[in-house]
């Protein structure tokens, strides 16, 4: 099963989440995943489009508890 | 199509201004996309590494929120940037030269040198421009 991370960045404003998600990732291997939570609202869009762009994957996302919660996948 | 480089150029010293051009900035590098920062006029002085937290901006319309919310700070926001993606910094040298200052006065670790504008706006011709 690969590793996953959890990031608890609630209460972080841009471009903090995201910013702490691309710093996990580095030090992961490929395959790992982190999960983020985050009540910043522009992250549940900015961590989608800088997922794609770059070319992890998005694993999934949604609302949970009052903030948003994303998990990326680390592909290269 | 290529991926073209983003230089930006700082001039103003007000939070809300190096707010947007440190988040512009460190996305853009750690988007695969490489940016080159040329720091000049009022924005130099904000860089001095004796400069104390809020105290090193000017006045600015968001300041006092953004510290009360505690948003990332600018200089930091930049390191990150150049940290986790492909980012250049420098310093202006005439404005180093005109508050008798050199590179030891500027906060440590963030900085690729100083160049001349004359410098960056030729290398900039391959690239897009922006001064913020």
């Amino acid at each position: 099963m690969s590793e996953r991370k959890v990031i608890d960045a609630r209460g972080s404003f841009c471009p903090g989440p995201l910013m702490e998600l691309i710093a996990a990732l580095k030090l992961m291997d490929v395959g790992a995943e982190v999960e983020i939570l985050s009540s910043d609202e522009g992250t549940a869009q900015d961590v989608p489009e800088w997922t794609t762009k770059v070319g992890h994957e998005l694993v999934e996302m949604g609302e949970r508890d009052g903030h948003w919660y994303l998990v990326v996948r680390k592909t290269k | 199509m290529a991926i073209r480089p983003l230089y930006m150029i700082l001039k103003s010293a007000d939070r809300d201004s190096l707010q947007i051009a440190s988040t512009m900035a460190s996305l853009a590098a750690v988007s695969e996309r490489p940016v080159h920062v040329f720091v000049s006029m009022g924005a130099l002085r904000v860089f001095n590494k004796n400069g104390a937290g809020n105290e090193r901006y000017g006045d600015s319309p968001l300041n006092a929120a953004f510290c009360e919310k505690n948003v990332p700070d600018p200089i930091e926001t930049f390191r990150q940037g150049k940290t986790l993606g492909d980012m250049t910094i420098w310093a202006c040298a005439m404005v180093l030269d005109v508050l008798g200052w050199d590179e030891s006065h500027l906060v440590e670790g963030l900085f690729d040198g100083q160049t001349g504008l004359a410098k960056f706006l030729s290398n900039a011709e391959g690239g897009d421009l922006i001064a913020v």
